[in-house]
């Protein structure tokens, strides 16, 4: 029986190539896309799967709150580490404190490499159980020690031993190779950290770390922990909210909490609005989810309008099985199997586009993903992808076509009636609702990536690169580097900053000044900066002056940005001065001595924070922001750049990054969820059109004889166009206008979430609709116009 | 074999009830052929495919093999049709994607006969119909004459005890005609009922018996052997 299906399902598929072609690219393609979503989204959520203790490895993170605005992250002070290994250890198989990911300098001989590495504390490599392949387990325990990843021992020793080596850190510090580890894989946190020093040598590499062993108000580093099995996430974090609030009282009033935040969270849920887990990644994950349905959902629509349409073409078929003595129930499952016959060689090919592009799509989504040609999962789940797709593009032909009375179509008198169109028609209406939704969504999401990239950020970010101050050589060394790079020609001016102009590394509070409000908790990115400042990055000044050596009380001054001046309240700031209130007494007050544009620092979507930019009189500095000579190429004043610094600094590499660079790398994220969707919206549209092409062609072949006839009648080849046309535009308007407000109200709540943000204007939804209806009478006008030109003779002829 | 008593049948549109069948009453004997004649739209074909349990009729009393059927369902019907019942139709209604073979096969499917089974009747009944050389072409390949020898094959291959021919010859020239009226002559002597509707008074002479139907009842009958 069967095989007496898949006979018929097969000779069907050859004879009406048209519609077999039709079907099976449309679901192959649709289900294509459905595929690659999938290991997508499996691929999200499968991030730190590595981990074998996933489920039990927490980070701790800390709300406070200031002016009613509750901040969250995972920054922590030191002493927390010593309340929890003396009140609470009970809890935890570990504790371990942990800088901030951060790039050094390693060299060993002459070979001197760059590679990101964190400091942490001895149990690290047990709670990551990280795979040791040379040297100790506890790789850690020695101060001067160091543990390396397998690729970057590679790169420093190439196949020498590494074990016991003395490699020398930043230029500074000589610290021995203890252990290899296999390199942390992709999709998975810690996959940057291609090395580990130990704790107890990082504390004491820089004053300020020693120091801040019992500042509570000095939230600087990162601690990860790993839970008993016999506790849970929730229960701990009951238990250590409020360490801070009660340890250290004058915290207090910021109100900091503490939790824990698992480690499956850490990648997609990591947002936080107000104190509160908001979702993050996972919502690119749903959304792109959705996505694929709905693709693959267009494809199915496809199958189900052609085999309806053709039902005439069947119906004999359907009749003499009938007369003949099957049974309804055998008929659907006749038709399921073809559904499934198609289904199945759609797979096929969709399995064939996707090894195609895999390669395409993981640049495309920053993605490594690999076929899972050896997952039995992946094939079981497949499997059912397959059966289901039969099952949803199969299911309503079936029913349809088997419902046919056998006594009609056998005399020939079967028509489909008035209505027998009808769901063919709403279809086609939800294929293109879908469509023209997801043009609108993507051009939402481009106009808004565009709308922040014309932000005007209030300097001059083009011609400018940060070399990153990478010792203590640089040190006191600031106005003679200076000096020597306006000498070569490669630059026209520096200035030194405590931080990257493209992101806020320091935040402050704690001072006052005459009119601020009780009660008030200002929060200030805090920036210092060196003279030339404002002349090299070019911001307006609005007030007063920026930095000059011609006064010498400028190393007590600060400038503040716009914002903050209306933030802090200050009527006619220059020459007000504001006091550091813990060290009132002790220090100088600061003078304002200019007020600057806003220049967009952090997200290009949020508004510009209150910053206040101090003169750095201790040569603090981690960038020298270099603006460079507009009279000679970029790659000619990068050679003499370098110069000024191999002269200098002999020992460390030549390091440097574009500004607008580093500025476009806010877009990523943005840009690459454009790219995603404006690809499926393609895939969308096409399988729509595919569609379209389709059932336009059955319409004209089903409607020969009458086109003949309205020929010999006189109409003229436009008129009949029209005919043919008329009724799917229609469709499309239809879709159109239930698209529209659709996708008006969904990307209007997406806008939302950015604070500098674009308009749904109407020009999307002028460029959305023009370019749906002219696709679609493109995609129409084809069959339309074959139709209407054909010889009416051989049309009558037909019949 | 069949008694129906006072059938009746109605097509109804919006406006218009159109009497199809007027309590038609008559009775077919095993191993009888029966010829039905009438212009257009007496109600031949609709008698034909109520005989054949394609269709329910609106009242009156259909026995087959002293059962009352006229009430059964589909799934009812459909098993009754499928063991006793062969169709020939004027216009063959083959499958265009099967072959000869597979055509004739079909009804044994449904059936269920085994596979070996199916081969053996099937060669025998293609055999019996002289279209044995043509048992791996398709219906579009062959002539008139030669698809509706297919299409008596396919409604013999079962045994059925009743064959419903509708115009059998309709569609061929008078020596495949005569072919085919042979056939049922042959099926009809080895003891398979056969009930024929048809225009031409040259076939209908085969029979045994003529029911000459006007506006839905019967006028005349007349017994020819």
């Amino acid at each position: 029986m069967l095989k007496n299906y898949f006979k018929i399902a097969f000779r069907n598929l050859i004879k009406n190539k048209v519609y077999s072609i039709i079907n099976i690219s449309g679901l192959a393609v649709g289900m294509a896309a459905t595929i690659m979503i999938g290991l997508w989204v499996t691929d999200e959520l499968n991030f730190n799967n590595h981990f074998k203790n996933k489920a039990t490895i927490a980070q701790v993170f800390q709300s406070q709150t200031m002016n009613k605005e509750t901040g969250t992250g995972p920054a922590i002070p030191r002493p927390l580490e010593f309340v929890l290994q003396q009140e609470y250890a009970d809890n935890f198989k570990h504790i371990i404190m942990s800088s901030w990911l951060q790039p050094r300098y390693l060299k060993f001989g002459d070979t001197n490499i760059y590679r990101e590495g964190n400091a942490m504390q001895e149990g690290a490599t047990a709670m990551l159980d990280l795979d040791i392949i040379a040297g100790e387990k506890n790789g850690l325990k020695q101060k001067n020690a160091i543990m390396l990843s397998e690729s970057a021992a590679r790169s420093l020793f190439g196949n020498l031993p590494a074990l016991g080596n003395v490699i020398k850190i930043n230029n500074e510090d000589d610290l021995v190779v203890t252990a290899i580890y296999k390199d942390i894989p992709a999709n998975n946190s810690f996959s940057d950290m291609k090395y580990i020093i130990p704790w107890k040598h990082y504390i004491t590499t820089q004053d300020w770390i020693e120091f801040s062993k019992d500042a509570w108000d000095n939230n600087s580093f990162q601690l990860f922990v790993q839970l008993h099995d016999n506790t849970t996430m929730e229960s701990v974090t009951a238990k250590i909210k409020d360490i801070k609030k009660d340890t250290a009282p004058d915290t207090a009033e910021f109100n900091p909490q503490l939790f824990l935040l698992p480690m499956k969270d850490w990648y997609l849920r990591s947002d936080f609005e107000n104190g509160v887990q908001a979702g993050g990644r996972i919502e690119n994950v749903w959304l792109f989810g959705i996505i694929g349905i709905f693709i693959l959902l267009l494809a199915c629509i496809n199958f189900i309008n052609l085999s309806t349409a053709r039902s005439e073409k069947r119906a004999t078929e359907v009749g003499i099985r009938k007369s003949i003595g099957s049974k309804r129930s055998q008929l659907i499952f006749q038709f399921l199997s073809e559904s499934f016959l198609i289904v199945v060689l759609s797979f096929i090919v969709a399995l064939g586009l996707v090894l195609l592009f895999l390669n395409g799509f993981n640049i495309l989504a920053s993605k490594a993903i690999v076929f899972p040609w050896f997952n039995s999962q992946f094939w079981a789940i497949s499997l059912f992808f397959v059966i289901v797709t039969a099952f949803l593009a199969g299911s309503y032909p079936a029913i349809y076509l088997s419902s046919f009375n056998p006594v009609t179509v056998l005399k020939g008198t079967f028509k489909s009636g008035r209505y027998a169109s009808l769901p063919r028609k709403i279809l086609v209406v939800t294929q293109f609702t879908v469509s023209v939704a997801l043009i609108i969504g993507t051009l939402v999401v481009m106009n808004q990536i565009q709308f922040s990239k014309d932000r005007p950020v209030g300097y001059n970010k083009k011609g400018l690169i940060q070399i990153p101050v990478m010792s203590n050589e640089f040190l006191g060394k600031r106005d003679v580097i200076r000096n020597q790079l306006i000498d070569s020609g490669g630059a026209i001016e520096m200035a030194g900053t405590s931080g990257p102009m493209t992101d806020v590394w320091s935040n402050r509070s704690g001072y006052t000044w005459d009119g601020k409000s009780a009660g008030f908790q200002e929060d200030l990115a805090y920036t210092t900066v060196s003279y030339e400042f404002v002349e090299t990055l070019g911001l307006k000044v609005t007030a007063g002056r920026g930095f000059s050596r011609a006064f010498a009380t400028d190393s007590t001054a600060v400038i503040l940005n716009e914002t903050a001046v209306k933030y802090m309240n200050i009527k006619n700031p220059i020459g007000k001065y504001i006091r550091d209130s813990d060290t009132e007494n002790q220090d100088p007050p600061l003078k304002i001595v200019g007020v600057v544009e806003d220049m967009v620092i952090q997200s290009p979507y949020s508004p510009v924070k209150q910053a206040m930019y101090a003169f750095d009189r201790n040569d603090n500095t981690a960038f020298y922001n270099v603006r460079l000579n507009p009279e000679h190429s970029t790659s000619e004043n990068l050679t003499r750049i370098e110069g000024v610094f191999k002269k200098n600094f002999p020992d460390t590499p030549f390091d440097y990054q574009f500004i607008d660079e580093e500025y476009g790398a806010k877009f990523k994220s943005e840009e690459r969820i454009a790219s995603l969707s404006r690809v499926f919206t393609v895939l969308a549209i096409f399988i729509s059109c595919l569609g379209l092409f389709g059932l336009a062609s059955f319409v004209a072949e089903q409607r020969t004889k009458e086109i003949g006839v309205r020929k010999v009648l006189g109409a003229s080849i436009s008129q009949l166009w029209l005919l043919l046309s008329k009724d799917f535009i229609t469709l499309v308007v239809i879709a159109l206008l239930i698209a529209s407000p659709i996708a008006y109200v969904v990307m209007g709540q997406w806008l939302q979430k950015f604070s500098y943000r674009t308009t749904v204007s109407w020009d999307v939804f002028a460029i959305a609709c023009l370019g749906a209806l002219i696709i679609t009478l493109i995609t129409v006008s084809f069959q339309a116009i074959k139709a209407a030109t054909s010889n009416p003779v051989d049309s009558l002829r037909t019949e | 074999m069949i008694q129906i008593t006072d059938l009746e049948k109605f097509y109804k549109t919006e406006e218009v009830q159109t009497i199809a069948l007027n309590k038609l009453s008559f009775n077919v004997k095993e191993g009888e052929f029966v010829a039905i004649m009438g212009p257009s739209g007496c109600g031949k074909s609709t008698l034909l495919n109520i005989l054949g349990l394609l269709d329910d009729p609106d009242g009156g009393s259909f026995k087959f093999n002293g059962t009352e059927v006229a009430g059964y369902n589909e799934r009812k019907r459909s098993e009754l049709r499928k063991h006793n019942i062969g169709f020939v139709f004027q216009s063959f209604n083959l499958i265009d994607e099967l072959t000869v073979f597979e055509n004739v096969e079909l009804p044994l499917i449904y059936t269920g006969v085994k596979p070996a089974e199916r081969k053996k009747q099937v060669e025998a009944v293609l055999e019996k119909m002289q279209i044995m050389h043509r048992r791996n072409h398709f219906p579009q390949q062959l002539s008139g004459g030669q698809q509706q020898r297919v299409a008596v094959a396919r409604a013999v291959v079962n045994n059925p005890k009743l064959i419903l021919a509708d115009e059998p010859t309709g569609n061929l020239d008078s020596t495949n005609g005569n072919e085919v009226m042979d056939l049922l002559i042959d099926l009809n002597e080895a003891g398979t009922t056969i009930i024929m509707v048809t225009h031409s008074e040259h076939d209908a002479k085969y029979s045994h018996r003529i029911i000459r139907m006007l506006d839905g009842q019967k006028v005349t009958e007349n017994i020819l052997a």
